[in-house]
C-alpha cells in the first residue's frame, strides 16, 4: 500500500526555515520587554505556538507565567504584562479591561500588546477609545505561516472563512499576500500563477503589489516551486461538505485535528490518560496509512503488527553482540511504533470507524457491540445518501433521510450539512416545478431545524443563505432589492475592482452543469477498487471527484484555463493566469513539477489526499497551503449562530 | 600659472572662467555672498551704506559661479546687512531687525524667520553665515554689542551667548569657531581676546604673539575650523590652530591698513600654511616663509575671496580664478628637472608619441626603480587636479601607457578618474558654472552634485551623468524626473491636462517615482485638479489617499483606499468620513461601497450595536434588520415583554423583506415564548428558551402528555417528528407501558424499527422483541438482527429471496452457535442461483 512516490518526483522546499523565523521574531519581541513578565496567551494561538516554541524557550526570555486570554480577571503579580493575541476587538477590550482595573487600584505595570499576525487600526482605535492607547506598546509577530506538515503550511486563520465569505470583510487578504510574499523571497519567485475567485483575485494583486515594491529583492532568484494555485473556498463547498472517508480526514472529522495534532481520549488509549500524538510524515506508519481510504487501513495495520511481531522475534535467534545492537538501535524505534500501531487499531476497533457517525463520537466508550452494528448500518446509509445528492437521483428519498436526520435529534451541525448539500446540489438546472417542490422541501426542513434547535438558527439559515449555501427559496425572490442592487454594482465594469463577498448572493451554485462538464461522478462500471484507486474519487469511495481538485488538475494539464470557460462561467468565478516570463526560462524542470495550491478558506484532508494522490499520478508534488485545515462540521459551525 | 617665492611653495593660480556679468556697480559697492563648492554668488547693490537715496529700491542678483544670471529682483523688503548661502543653496538675507528671509537660487522666496526680540529691539550690527556638520548657522551681533545665534537654520534654535564684561564698543572684529560639534564665538576688543561658548565668556591669549599689538584688525578660520589666523594693527599675522593652544607660524607684512578679507588657503591634511589676505588695491599669500607672495595683479582691485576645501577662489568683475596649494601629486609631476616616476612617465608618453626612442629610456629606468605602479599611479592622481582637459588628456594618456607595461594594475581607479573627470569638465562648463575640484567633488560627493544641478534646473545633464554613471534609477534618474516633475507643476501658465502628460510622458511606469508626491507638490502650489489628474498615475492606490484626505476629496479616498486592500487604511479613510459628513451622507456614501461598508458593519457588531441597526435601516435592509432584532431578542433583552417586542419588530422587518418563512418563524417564536411563560406560570420549572422540540419533550417527561399534544397540535408538530419525539423520551422514562399503549394508539408513522431501537439502546430486549414482530417486511430482518435473533432473520431474508438481506444476516453469523444458519443461507442462495 502507501504508494510510493515516483522516482522522478521533485524534492520539496524545507519548510522549518519558517518556523526557525517565526520563533527568533517572537524571542525578539519578548526581549523587547526585559525582565520577567507574565505572558497571557489567546486559546486560539496556544497550539500554533506550541509548534514554534515551548515553554522552555519562553522562559528563557523571562516569561515568568502563563495565561489564558478570557473573560476572567487576571490573578497575575507580574510588574510586566505581555499579551500575545489575534487582531480582535473582543480582545482590545479585555485588555482594556485588565489595565482600567489597575489603574483604579493606583498600580502601574507595563503592558505590551504582540498582535498576530498583524495588528489592525480598528484594534488600535479600540485601545483608544477605552483610554489605555498610551499605556500598552504594541508590536506584530507576523507568524503567519505554520508548517504543519512536510507539505503542509496552514495560516491557522480560521475565521478567514467567516470573515470574507460571510461578513465580505477583507482585511486578512492583506495577510495572504504578505505571507505569499514570504514565501517568495524565501523560495524564489513563482513564474506559473493561476487562481481562481474574487479573493484569489485579490490576493494575487496585493502580492504582485508588494513584490513590486521591493523589486530587487528576488530578482534573480531561481525558482523552487514553479506554480502557484490561489482557489477560493466559495467555488467548491460540495467537497468540504462531504463526509471524509480517507483515513486523515476521518480522524479530522471524528476526533478533529488540531493543528497537526489530535487528542485521543481514554476510549481510545483504553487507559485512563488521554495522548496527544502528533500527525505529519515522520510518523511512518501514519504516513502510510493516511492517504487511505478507511477501509483498507484495518488490514494494513493488522499486516504491519504481524510484521512487527515478527522482527521482535528475530530476537531469539541472535547471539549477544547481534542482541546489543538489535536493542540499541531498533528495539526502541519499535516499541514506539508499536505502541503507536496499538493505538491507532484501537482506534479503528474501538471506533468501528466504518461505523460510528462521526455525531456519536463523543460517546465511544459507552458504545456497546450491537449500537456498533447498528450505527454502522447508519453512516453507510448517510454515505449513500451523500452519494445520492451528488449524483442527483432519489431526491426525495434523500430530503426523508434529512429530515429523519432531524426528527432524530442526532446532530444540528449534521444536520446543517447534509441541507447545505441538498440546497447546492441540485440548485441549478432543474426544472421549475422540481425546484419548487425542492424549496419546499427544504423549508420543511429548516422549519423541523428550527423547532428541534431554536429559533437563533433563523440566523444562521440568513447567514448560510448570505454565505450562499443554503437557499431555501426560489432564487428570484432570495435577493432583496439593496441585494441585487450590490450584486448588479459588482457586476458593473466599472466597479469591477470593488470586489464584494455580497457577490455570493447572485450567485448559483450550478454544481449540476459543472460535475456534467468536468465527469466529477465516475462512471461506474463494476466495483471501484479502493486498494488501487484509478483517479481522485477515490477519497469519496470512487463516487465523486471533489471538484477543486479536478480544476486544479484540468488547469495544470493545460498550462491555462483554455477550454474552460464554460465551467469558469457556471462557477460564476473570475479566472486568473499569470505568467512571469522573466522567471520561467530560469525554473527548472524539477521545481516546475512543485506546486503550491493556496486554499482560501480552507481545505480538507480529502482535498490533500486527492492532490497527493494526483501528484503520485502525474509526477507532481503538491505544497498545500490554507488559511485553516477545515472539514465539513467547521464550515457548519462557523456559520452557527449560538446563543452566548 | 605658478607662484613661488624663496622657500614659499604656495601653489598656483588658474583662471576658472572670465566673468561677463557686466556689472553696474563695483564689487566693494555691493553685499556680496558666494557659496563654496563653486557655489552661486548673490550681489545686492547697498544702497544703505551710503546713508544717501534709501527710497532706490536697490536689486538683487544672482549668478553661477561663472557669472551667468540666474536671478535678477528689486529688493522690497527692509535694509540688510548680511548675505550668505546654506549648505543647501539657499540665500539668507540678515535683515537689520533680526529677520531672515531666505531665497533659493533663482531668486524664489522661501520662508523667513527672525532672530528673536533682542536682536529686533537692538538691531543688527553685523552677521556672519557659519557652516558646521549639522547644517548652516547664523551669528549675530547686535547693535548691544550682545551675540546671539543659531547653530543650524533648517532647525531654529536660537541661541544668546553670554555677555562679555565691561564691552563698549562693537569688537574689532569676530568670527564663528566650531569646536567639540559645539559654536563659539571669537571677539578681539582692543588687545583683548575673549572666547564665548553657550555659558561663559572667558578671555584668551595667543600663544607666541608678538608684543606691541593694541588691537586685532582682522580674523580668518579655516574652512575645516582647524586654523586660525588673526590680523593685527602692527601688520602683524598670527597663524596657529583654533584651539588657540598652538602658534604654528607668524609674518609680519607691514602693511597697516585692515584688510578687507582674509582666508586661508590649504587643503586638508597638508602641512603647508598660507593665508591670502586682500586689502582694496592688494592680494598678499602668507605663510610659513619670510617672504611672502605679492600678486603682480592689476585687477587684484575689487576682487572677492571665497575660502574652499582645498583653497582660495578669487573672483573680479572680469575674471574668476582658483587659488590653491599643488598637490602632491601634481608637483612631484611638473617640478623642474622632477625625477619622480610619474614625472618620468609622462616623458616617456611624450617620447612615445615623437616615436622617440627615448621614450623606452625613460620607462626603463622607471621599471629598474620598480616604480611603474607609482607612476601610473601619480599621473591618475595629478590628472584629478588639473582644471585643464588637455593636461588631464595628457596626464591619463601617460597612465595608460604606463599600464600597458604592469601585468596586474586593477583598472578601476583609471576608469573611475576618467569617469570623474567627465563628470567634472561637464558641469565645469561655462554654461553649467560650478568649477568644482576633485578634492571638493569627492568630499561633496556625487549625490549632493546631482542634487544642486536638479537646483540649478539642469535635469537634463544631471540625467545624463546618471546614465552616464550608471546609477541606480532609483537613486538616479528616477529621483531627478520626480524633480522635474515637481519643478514642471509649478509652470503655472501650462494649463492642467498639459502637464499631467508632458509628466506621464517623462515618467512613465519609472520606477522610485512617486506620483503622489509630485501631486503633493502640485496641491501645494494650489492647483488641486493637477493634483487629482497627477494621482491618477500613481500605481499604489495606497498613496494616493492621504493626498486625497488632505484635499477633502474623501470619496474618491475611499474609492482609492478599496483599491489598495488595504482594509486599515480604509479604515482610516471611514473615520475621516465619518467626521467630516453628517450621519446621511456618511451612510449613503457607505451605501455605494460594499467593502467599506461590511468594514464598517464589522467594527458595528462589535463597538456600535446602534450604529449598526442605523445602518440597516437607512439600507433598507429589512432581512438584516430582521435578524438584528432576532439577536437582540435573546442577546440584549431580559424581559420576555422586551423579547416578544423585539420578535415582533423582527417580524415585522422580515414580512418587509418579504421573507415570509423567517416571519412566520418568528412569530412561532413568540406565540412560543409566551406560552413558555404560562407553562412556567402553571407547572413551575424551566421552560423559557428550550426549542419547540425541547419544549414538547419536557412536557412528554414530566407526565403532561396532554398538553404535549396540545402543543403539538398548535404548531402543526408533523406526525412523524411528533413520534419520534415520544418515542424518544417514553424510552427515556422507561416507561414501556405507556410506550406500548402508544405504539397501539394508532399505526406509526415511522415504522416500528426505531421502537426496536430504541428498546435496544435502553437494553430492554424483552421490550425489542415486542415490536420486532410488527416491524414491517422490508426492515423485518434488520429488526431481527438488532435484537439478536439470526435464525428468524435468516428465515425471513429467505422467505424474501432478498440478496443484500441473506449476505447482512450471513455477517451476523458468528461462531458454532449460527453455523446451522450459515449453512440454511448458503444453501437458499445455491438454489437461487440455480433457478
Amino acid at each position: 500500500m502507501a504508494f510510493p512516490h515516483r522516482p522522478d518526483a521533485p524534492e520539496l522546499p524545507d519548510f522549518s526555515m519558517l518556523k526557525r523565523l517565526a520563533r527568533d521574531q517572537l524571542i525578539y519581541l519578548l526581549e523587547q520587554l526585559p525582565g520577567k513578565k507574565d505572558l497571557f496567551i489567546e486559546a486560539d494561538l496556544m497550539s500554533p505556538l506550541d509548534r514554534i516554541a515551548n515553554v522552555s524557550i519562553l522562559k528563557q526570555h523571562e516569561v515568568d507565567k502563563l495565561y489564558k486570554v478570557e473573560n476572567k480577571p487576571a490573578l497575575s503579580s507580574s510588574e510586566q504584562l505581555c499579551f500575545l493575541v489575534r487582531p480582535r476587538i473582543k480582545n482590545m477590550r479585555y485588555i482594556a479591561s485588565l489595565v482600567n482595573a489597575d489603574k483604579l487600584a493606583g498600580r502601574t505595570r507595563k503592558y505590551k500588546v504582540i498582535f498576530s499576525p498583524q495588528k489592525f487600526y480598528a484594534c488600535e482605535m479600540v485601545l483608544e477609545e477605552e483610554g489605555i492607547y498610551g499605556d500598552v506598546s504594541c508590536d506584530e509577530w507576523a507568524f503567519s505561516l505554520l508548517p504543519l506538515d512536510v507539505d503542509l503550511l496552514s495560516m491557522e486563520l480560521p475565521e478567514f472563512f467567516r470573515d470574507y465569505f460571510l461578513e465580505g470583510d477583507q482585511r486578512w487578504i492583506n495577510t495572504v499576500a504578505q505571507a505569499l510574499h514570504l514565501l517568495s523571497t524565501l523560495y524564489g519567485p513563482f513564474p506559473y500563477c493561476y487562481g481562481i475567485g474574487r479573493c484569489a483575485k485579490m490576493s494575487h494583486e496585493l502580492w504582485r503589489n508588494l513584490e513590486e515594491e521591493e523589486d530587487g529583492e528576488t530578482k534573480g532568484r531561481r525558482p523552487e516551486i514553479g506554480h502557484i494555485f490561489l482557489l477560493d473556498r466559495d467555488m467548491d463547498f460540495v467537497t468540504a461538505l462531504c463526509s471524509q472517508v480517507v483515513y486523515e480526514g476521518l480522524v479530522d472529522d471524528t476526533f478533529r485535528i488540531k493543528c497537526g495534532s489530535v487528542d485521543f481520549g481514554p476510549e481510545v488509549t483504553s487507559s485512563d490518560k488521554s495522548l496527544k500524538v502528533l500527525l505529519n510524515a515522520e510518523d511512518k506508519v501514519f504516513n502510510e496509512i493516511r492517504n487511505e481510504h478507511f477501509s483498507n487501513v484495518f488490514g494494513f495495520l493488522s499486516q504491519k503488527a504481524r510484521n512487527l511481531q515478527a522482527q521482535y522475534d528475530r530476537r531469539r535467534g541472535m547471539d549477544i553482540k547481534q542482541m546489543k545492537n538489535f536493542v540499541s538501535q531498533e528495539l526502541k524505534g519499535l516499541k514506539q511504533e508499536h505502541r503507536l500501531l496499538s493505538l491507532r487499531r484501537f482506534q479503528l476497533e474501538g471506533r468501528d470507524y466504518v461505523s460510528s457517525p462521526s455525531i456519536l463520537s463523543a460517546d465511544i466508550g459507552a458504545c456497546e457491540s450491537i449500537m456498533k452494528k447498528k450505527t454502522k448500518q447508519d453512516f453507510q446509509e448517510l454515505i449513500k445518501t451523500e452519494h445520492a445528492l451528488l449524483e442527483g437521483f432519489n431526491i426525495r428519498e434523500s430530503t426523508n433521510y434529512i429530515e429523519e436526520h432531524i426528527d432524530r435529534q442526532v446532530s444540528p451541525i449534521e444536520s446543517l450539512r447534509l441541507m447545505c448539500l441538498l440546497s447546492i446540489t441540485e440548485n441549478g438546472l432543474i426544472p421549475k416545478d422540481y425546484r419548487s417542490l425542492k424549496t419546499q422541501y427544504l423549508q420543511r426542513a429548516s422549519l423541523h431545524f428550527l423547532q428541534s434547535y431554536g429559533p437563533e438558527h433563523l440566523l444562521t439559515f440568513s447567514n448560510l443563505r448570505r454565505a450562499g449555501l443554503l437557499t431555501e427559496q426560489a432564487p428570484g425572490d432570495t435577493l432583496t432589492a439593496v441585494e441585487s442592487k450590490v450584486s448588479k454594482l459588482v457586476t458593473d465594469k466599472a466597479a469591477g475592482k470593488i470586489t464584494d463577498a455580497f457577490s455570493s448572493l447572485a450567485k448559483r451554485s450550478n454544481f449540476r452543469a459543472i460535475s456534467k462538464k468536468l465527469n466529477l461522478i465516475p462512471r461506474v462500471d463494476g466495483e471501484y477498487d479502493l486498494k488501487v484507486p484509478r483517479d481522485m474519487a477515490y477519497v469519496f469511495s470512487g463516487a465523486y471527484v471533489p471538484l477543486s481538485c479536478r480544476i486544479i488538475e484540468q488547469v495544470l494539464e493545460r498550462r491555462s484555463w483554455q477550454g474552460l470557460d464554460e465551467v469558469v462561467r457556471l462557477l460564476n468565478c473570475s479566472e486568473l493566469a499569470f505568467t512571469d516570463m522573466t522567471k520561467e526560462d530560469k525554473a527548472s524542470s524539477e521545481s516546475l513539477r512543485l506546486i503550491l495550491v493556496v486554499f482560501l478558506g480552507g481545505c480538507t484532508f480529502s482535498e490533500i489526499s486527492a492532490l497527493r494522490f494526483l501528484g503520485r499520478e502525474k509526477g507532481y508534488r503538491f505544497i498545500f497551503l490554507t488559511t485553516a485545515v477545515t472539514n465539513s462540521a467547521r464550515l457548519m459551525e462557523a456559520m452557527s449562530e449560538v446563543k452566548a | 600659472m605658478r607662484l613661488t617665492s624663496a622657500r614659499l611653495c604656495v601653489g598656483r593660480k588658474y583662471e576658472l572662467y572670465s566673468m561677463d556679468w557686466d556689472l553696474q556697480e563695483e564689487l566693494r559697492d555691493c553685499l556680496v555672498a558666494a557659496a563654496s563648492y563653486g557655489g552661486p554668488i548673490a550681489l545686492l547693490r547697498n544702497p544703505w551704506k551710503k546713508e544717501k537715496a534709501a527710497s532706490i529700491r536697490p536689486v538683487l542678483e544672482i549668478y553661477s559661479a561663472s557669472g551667468m544670471p540666474l536671478a535678477s529682483m528689486l529688493w522690497k523688503s527692509g535694509p540688510v546687512v548680511s548675505l550668505g548661502w546654506s549648505a543647501e543653496e539657499e540665500l539668507l538675507c540678515v535683515q537689520e531687525d533680526g529677520v531672515v528671509l531666505v531665497y533659493g537660487l533663482h531668486g524664489d522666496f522661501r520662508r523667513h524667520f527672525s532672530m528673536g526680540n533682542e536682536v529686533l529691539q537692538n538691531r543688527v550690527l553685523d552677521a556672519r553665515i557659519f557652516h558646521t556638520e549639522f547644517g548652516s548657522g547664523v551669528a549675530i551681533l547686535t547693535g548691544a554689542h550682545r551675540f546671539t545665534l543659531s547653530a543650524n537654520v533648517g532647525d531654529l534654535k536660537l541661541r544668546r551667548m553670554p555677555e562679555v564684561p565691561g564691552l563698549q564698543s562693537a569688537p574689532s572684529c569676530w568670527t564663528t569657531l566650531c569646536q567639540d560639534r559645539v559654536a563659539h564665538v571669537l571677539l578681539a576688543v582692543g588687545p583683548d581676546l575673549y572666547l564665548l561658548d553657550h555659558a561663559a565668556c572667558s578671555a584668551v591669549t595667543l600663544p607666541g604673539l608678538a608684543p606691541g599689538v593694541s588691537s586685532f584688525l582682522q580674523m580668518a578660520v579655516s574652512f575645516t575650523y582647524r586654523h586660525l589666523a588673526l590680523f593685527t594693527d602692527t601688520g602683524y599675522i598670527w597663524m596657529g590652530t583654533a584651539s588657540l593652544k598652538e602658534k604654528l607660524c607668524e609674518f609680519n607684512c607691514n602693511i597697516r591698513a585692515p584688510p578687507k578679507q582674509m582666508v586661508w588657503c590649504s587643503r586638508p591634511r597638508s602641512k603647508e600654511r598660507a593665508v591670502v589676505v586682500a586689502w582694496e588695491r592688494r592680494l598678499m599669500v602668507v605663510g610659513d616663509a619670510p617672504e611672502s607672495i605679492q600678486y603682480p595683479w592689476r585687477a587684484a582691485k575689487d576682487s572677492y575671496l571665497v575660502p574652499e576645501l582645498d583653497g582660495v577662489r578669487i573672483f573680479s568683475r572680469s575674471t574668476h580664478e582658483f587659488l590653491h596649494e599643488v598637490p602632491v601629486a601634481s608637483e612631484e609631476i611638473f617640478k623642474i628637472a622632477s625625477m619622480a616616476p610619474g614625472a618620468l612617465l609622462l616623458e616617456a608618453q611624450k617620447e612615445y608619441e615623437k616615436e622617440s626612442q627615448k621614450a623606452d629610456e625613460y620607462l626603463r629606468e622607471i621599471q629598474e626603480l620598480g616604480q611603474l605602479t607609482q607612476a601610473v599611479q601619480q599621473c591618475i592622481e595629478a590628472a584629478g587636479h588639473e582644471h585643464w582637459p588637455d593636461m588631464q588628456k595628457s596626464l591619463l594618456r601617460a597612465a595608460s601607457f604606463g599600464k600597458c607595461f604592469l601585468d596586474r594594475f586593477p583598472p578601476d581607479s583609471f576608469v573611475r578618474m576618467c569617469q570623474d573627470l567627465r563628470v567634472l569638465n561637464a558641469v565645469r562648463d561655462y554654461h553649467i558654472g560650478i568649477p568644482l575640484t576633485y578634492s571638493q567633488y569627492k568630499q561633496l560627493t556625487i549625490q549632493v552634485l546631482l542634487d544642486r544641478l536638479v537646483l540649478r534646473r539642469l535635469y537634463p545633464l544631471a540625467i545624463q551623468i546618471c546614465e552616464y554613471l550608471r546609477l541606480p534609477e532609483v537613486q538616479g534618474v528616477s529621483r531627478i524626473l520626480a524633480h522635474w516633475a515637481c519643478y514642471k507643476v509649478q509652470q503655472k501658465d501650462v494649463s492642467d491636462e498639459d502637464v499631467a502628460r508632458a509628466i506621464n510622458q517623462k515618467l512613465g511606469d519609472t520606477p522610485g517615482v512617486s506620483y503622489s508626491d509630485i501631486a503633493a507638490r502640485a496641491y501645494g502650489c494650489g492647483r488641486t485638479e493637477l493634483a487629482i489628474k497627477l494621482l491618477e498615475y500613481e500605481p499604489r492606490s495606497g498613496e494616493q489617499v492621504p493626498l486625497l484626505l488632505k484635499m477633502k476629496r474623501s470619496k474618491l479616498a475611499l474609492s482609492k483606499a478599496i483599491e489598495s486592500g488595504d482594509t486599515d487604511l480604509v479604515f482610516t479613510v471611514l473615520l475621516h468620513l465619518k467626521n467630516e459628513l453628517n450621519r446621511g451622507d456618511f451612510f449613503m456614501t457607505l451605501r455605494n461601497q460594499p467593502m467599506a461598508l461590511s468594514l464598517y458593519r464589522q467594527f458595528c457588531k462589535h463597538q456600535e450595536l446602534e450604529t449598526l441597526k442605523d445602518l440597516y435601516n437607512q439600507d433598507d435592509n429589512h432581512q438584516e434588520l430582521g435578524s438584528f432584532h432576532i439577536r437582540a431578542s435573546y442577546a440584549a433583552e431580559e424581559r420576555i415583554e422586551g423579547r416578544v417586542a423585539a420578535l415582533q419588530t423582527a417580524a415585522d422587518a422580515f414580512y418587509k423583506a418579504k421573507n415570509e418563512f423567517a416571519a412566520k418563524a418568528t412569530e412561532d417564536q413568540m406565540r412560543l415564548l409566551r406560552l413558555q411563560r404560562r407553562l412556567e406560570d402553571e407547572l413551575g420549572g424551566q421552560f423559557l428558551d428550550l426549542s419547540l422540540h425541547d419544549t414538547v419533550t419536557t412536557l412528554i417527561l414530566g407526565g403532561q402528555n396532554k398538553r404535549a399534544e396540545q402543543l403539538a397540535r398548535d404548531f402543526r408538530i408533523p406526525d412523524k417528528r411528533l413520534w419520534w419525539l415520544k418515542l424518544t423520551a417514553l424510552a427515556h422514562l422507561e416507561d414501556w407501558e405507556e410506550l406500548e399503549k402508544f405504539s397501539k394508539s394508532k399505526k406509526s408513522p415511522i415504522g416500528y424499527l426505531p421502537f426496536v431501537e430504541i428498546c435496544m439502546k435502553q437494553h430492554n430486549k424483552y421490550e425489542a422483541k415486542k415490536y420486532a414482530s410488527r416491524v414491517g417486511p422490508e426492515q423485518k430482518v434488520k429488526a431481527l438482527l438488532l435484537v439478536g435473533d439470526v435464525a428468524q432473520a435468516a428465515d425471513v431474508a429467505i422467505e424474501h429471496r432478498n440478496e443484500a438481506e441473506m449476505s447482512l444476516v450471513l455477517s451476523h453469523c458468528t461462531g458454532a452457535t449460527d453455523g446451522a444458519t450459515a449453512d440454511k443461507i448458503q444453501r437458499a442462495r445455491a438454489q437461487a442461483q440455480k433457478k
